[in-house]
């Protein structure tokens, strides 16, 4: 189910709401205690979410099912008071092991059938015959979120889940179950035993919410038949090139970011209070900056589950740079099983060991803060081509057409009439001024006020009249 | 938090009562309709991907809310940002376009599924042409161009002073069925030099179809390349053009969907050529036992069945050759459906000589059904 959905909205939503609020209602007439309710709520939710997820496809509840209980096994295991370091640590190489497994087989097997493939077909030997894997919504989050309890209670920095329903609860949550944020178990393991419940905060998840919609209906949607175009098209010219890039570097952000705002106010309308994802990225002035503000959720796990094992920047600068492309270049293929992807963890992680290389005492770091803004987001507008493209040669014309080298067609004249018009240049126009609006979605929403209310309203509004109108549109991440 | 009370609670109540309200209002609407509850359809499938996705789709396209918010939001979206929604494209000077025809202009080829006889024009073409050529009938291919094609500089101002262009993918079938020994009658250069003498728009300005005049050029330059390959001799029974004047709302327009804007758009005045007989003073008619079968799409029906009739391509190519031609004509379903149709209809052989294959440019990758290889009955069922 998609949160921009007519049946999200009007009806999935409405009904969960009603349901998780009516619990204390009913439970506090038949006297039962504060525990109680809060595990009734949470099973509540479990149930909904896999209502949710299953509207997709309901065979993949059972895959979600089993890396639920392989995890929560694995943390019953550490946790268990008689076990040593041996089975604690097999507890938690079995989780671990068992999750990336499963990830392994759903998302990378296709790509590595594929790939063996192509290499013998450079011996002029026939190839496979391919097995067909269906990749299930969101498994790279949620497989994720439950390795990270395993190595949380492992590490002794979350306790174990009370029960498997509040462990499956987590790992099922709706709000941020296919796209994120990634929330980690520490960070809501509290919040699983008891969560506040305000109008403040309700409404907050309520301004939230609106924005994301908004975001994602409002300007990615149509952002993306502007990418759409010029990534599909045969022949560019270069300003087309720039500007199909660059229509696609705001869509993806206002559309993996409305998806975010959403899981966040989702999250806090039933009383859950998720990580930010997102601090202004395009205004980043450097790549290091740029990945601390964009997806701040997988970033921050790569660091704590990847990077610091890895030995992070403590063992000399080469195997900081080493470590860093090495979590990139995973961090890439965490994206999708294809090599442009590949090529663009790569490519970001060249980029971050290099500017470790330059320090901050470089010529880079003395140019005036717009210059270095204006540089950061060429470089990842560049980076994106290969994130868009669905292959690499296909890539590769693009950034050929980027400098120059691909147009000149008549059919690229042509391309102006899908590129130019008036609704794709005011979209463009609108979607620059969100992006320089000072304050973020998450600060605008911590405090309410009457305008805002009222900015809130005409949001929803035009939101859902959009919405309305708009051919089917899912996230941009349910694909990873 | 450190939201105000007041505010926080308006918002709230405001916001459930704004998603809880559409399903109320239109179980409303649907029990005072006399309708079954719509939502209740969940519990009467088999909850597998395709029946949820299918009760979603149903759910929406019954929404009461969706049927009062969609035609508004398209009308603004219309006159305040041009914006014309998934199939329509708007040009310059008033002119529509359909859209996925210029996306086929515009884009990259589609990769090919692995099943040749499913999607590669030419290896159906080729096949057909095979299979006629054993009765010793002979085929000619008629591509006729996308609006788009023939008037690029309508579509965008970077194409001003344009006055036609071949998208690669046509570029690229004409030269294989070249070189498959297929023939074909290029319409992108007659009518190219058409326009360079200026007159009429040989394409309607709210229409994806050809215009009138459109129609005349197809028309002459079709009989002329039969003639001249002297495959058949022209007929003779004298036709004569009658003046029929029409009034015509685009498909391009209607595509759009919004009623108002139907109700406020001008309709075109298109001054048709009706083909009548000299002899009798009757409309032209399909002759069953014509020499010449014409296949083809929605470009051969316009002014044939539809108004004023019997001033399309078939009339006209008809007036052209002197003598009436068999037709069959599937609208949209050029690449595959009329062959299957035709497949079906036996009778329709009897006599021919000739198959002229008319199809849209846009079909060389929007076929509906694709390009699939259609057999011809077995010869000794020909004459059925």
């Amino acid at each position: 189910m998609v949160f921009s959905s007519y049946i999200f909205l009007f009806s999935f939503l409405p009904l969960v709401l009603g349901g998780y609020y009516a619990l204390p209602w009913v439970f506090r007439r038949l006297h039962r205690s504060e525990v109680f309710l809060s595990r009734s709520r949470n099973l509540f939710l479990l149930l909904a979410s896999y209502v949710f997820y299953g509207w997709w496809n309901p065979k993949f509840i059972l895959l979600m099912l089993l890396v639920s209980v392989v995890n929560y096994t694995g943390g019953r295991v550490i946790s268990y008071p008689k076990a040593g370091p041996r089975q604690k640590r097999a507890g938690v190489t079995a989780a671990v092991v068992v999750s990336l497994s499963l990830l392994g087989f759903f998302k990378y097997g296709m790509f590595f059938q594929t790939n063996i493939n192509e290499v013998l077909s450079w011996f002029g030997v026939g190839g496979i015959g391919i097995f067909q894997i269906v990749l299930p919504m969101g498994i790279s989050f949620y497989t994720f979120q439950a390795m990270s309890y395993s190595i949380d209670v492992y590490r002794g920095d979350a306790p174990p889940a009370r029960s498997l329903a509040d462990f499956a609860c987590y790992i099922a949550s709706f709000p941020q179950l296919v796209a994120g944020p990634i929330v980690r178990y520490r960070a809501i393991a509290q919040q699983l035993i008891g969560r506040d419940h305000s109008w403040e905060k309700f409404a907050s998840g309520v301004s939230m919410f609106v924005l994301g919609l908004s975001k994602k209906v409002l300007l990615a949607n149509p952002l993306g038949g502007i990418a759409d175009a010029g990534f599909g098209a045969q022949t560019l010219e270069v300003s087309d090139a720039w500007f199909g890039v660059t229509a696609y570097a705001f869509q993806i952000y206002f559309d993996f970011s409305g998806y975010s705002d959403m899981a966040v106010g989702l999250g806090r309308m039933i009383g859950f209070e998720f990580m930010k994802n997102f601090d202004a990225p395009y205004r980043a002035v450097s790549i290091t900056d740029f990945w601390r503000r964009w997806h701040i959720s997988l970033s921050t796990f790569l660091r704590d589950y990847l990077y610091i094992p890895l030995g992070g920047n403590r063992r000399g600068p080469r195997r900081t740079y080493l470590n860093l492309a090495i979590v990139m270049l995973l961090g890439g293929l965490w994206h999708g099983a294809n090599w442009t992807f590949v090529v663009w963890g790569a490519y970001h992680g060249l980029l971050l060991a290099f500017e470790r290389y330059l320090g901050k005492e470089s010529v880079y770091h003395r140019l005036p803060r717009l210059a270095r803004v204006v540089i950061t987001f060429v470089l990842v507008l560049v980076s994106w081509v290969f994130f868009r493209c669905s292959t690499l040669h296909e890539a590769v014309l693009y950034l050929a057409a980027m400098i120059g080298l691909g147009g000149g067609t008549e059919p690229a004249r042509l391309l102006a009439a899908v590129l130019y018009g008036r609704n794709e240049l005011v979209i463009m126009a609108l979607a620059v001024v969100v992006l320089a609006w000072p304050v973020p979605s998450y600060e605008w929403s911590e405090r309410l006020t009457w305008p805002k209310a009222v900015v809130l309203a005409a949001a929803l509004t035009l939101a859902v009249m959009a919405m309305c109108s708009q051919a089917f549109n899912p996230f941009l991440y349910f694909q990873f | 938090m450190n939201n105000a009370r007041t505010e926080s609670m308006v918002l709230t109540v405001g916001f459930i009562l704004a998603i809880a309200c559409a399903g109320i209002w239109q179980a409303i609407v649907e029990i005072g309709g006399g309708r079954p509850l719509q939502a209740l359809d969940l519990f009467r499938r088999v909850p597998t991907a395709a029946n949820l996705r299918a009760y979603e789709r149903d759910l929406e396209d019954a929404s009461w809310l969706t049927k009062q918010l969609r035609p508004g939001m398209q009308y603004r979206q219309f006159v305040w940002l041009k914006e014309a929604g998934e199939k329509v494209l708007i040009g310059r000077d008033g002119w529509l376009f359909y859209k996925p025809g210029v996306n086929v202009l515009l884009s990259r080829p589609r990769p090919i599924s692995g099943n040749p006889g499913a999607d590669d024009p030419v290896a159906a073409i080729v096949a057909f042409r095979e299979a006629l050529a054993e009765r010793g009938i002979e085929l000619l291919v008629v591509v006729a161009p996308n609006k788009e094609s023939v008037y690029p500089d309508k579509l965008t101002w970077r194409a001003a002073g344009m006055s036609g262009v071949v998208g690669p993918k046509t570029v690229g079938l004409l030269r294989r069925l070249d070189a498959a020994g297929v023939k074909t009658v290029d319409l992108f250069a007659v009518f190219d030099r058409v326009r360079q003498t200026g007159g009429p728009p040989l394409y309607l300005i709210q229409d994806s179809h050809w215009s009138p005049e459109g129609v005349a050029v197809a028309a002459k330059a079709i009989a002329g390349q039969i003639i001249d390959y002297g495959w058949i001799e022209r007929g003779d029974i004298a036709f004569e053009i009658r003046p029929a004047v029409v009034e015509r709302v685009g498909d391009v327009l209607r595509m759009l969907q919004v009623p108002r804007l139907e109700q406020e758009a001008v309709p075109e005045t298109i001054r048709c050529g009706q083909v009548i007989r000299s002899d009798t003073g009757a409309t032209y008619k399909d002759d069953p036992d014509s020499q010449v079968l014409i296949l083809g799409d929605s470009f051969l029906r316009i002014y044939e069945t539809d108004e004023p009739g019997s001033a399309g391509l078939i009339a006209h190519l008809a007036g052209q050759l002197k003598q009436p031609l068999t037709s069959l004509v599937s609208d949209g379903g050029a690449s595959t459906l009329v062959r299957q149709e035709l497949y079906r209809r036996p009778a329709l052989w009897k006599n021919k000589k000739i198959v002229v294959w008319e199809f849209v440019e846009r079909d060389i990758e929007l076929g509906a059904e694709g390009w699939q290889i259609i057999p011809l009955l077995p010869i000794g069922k020909n004459s059925e």
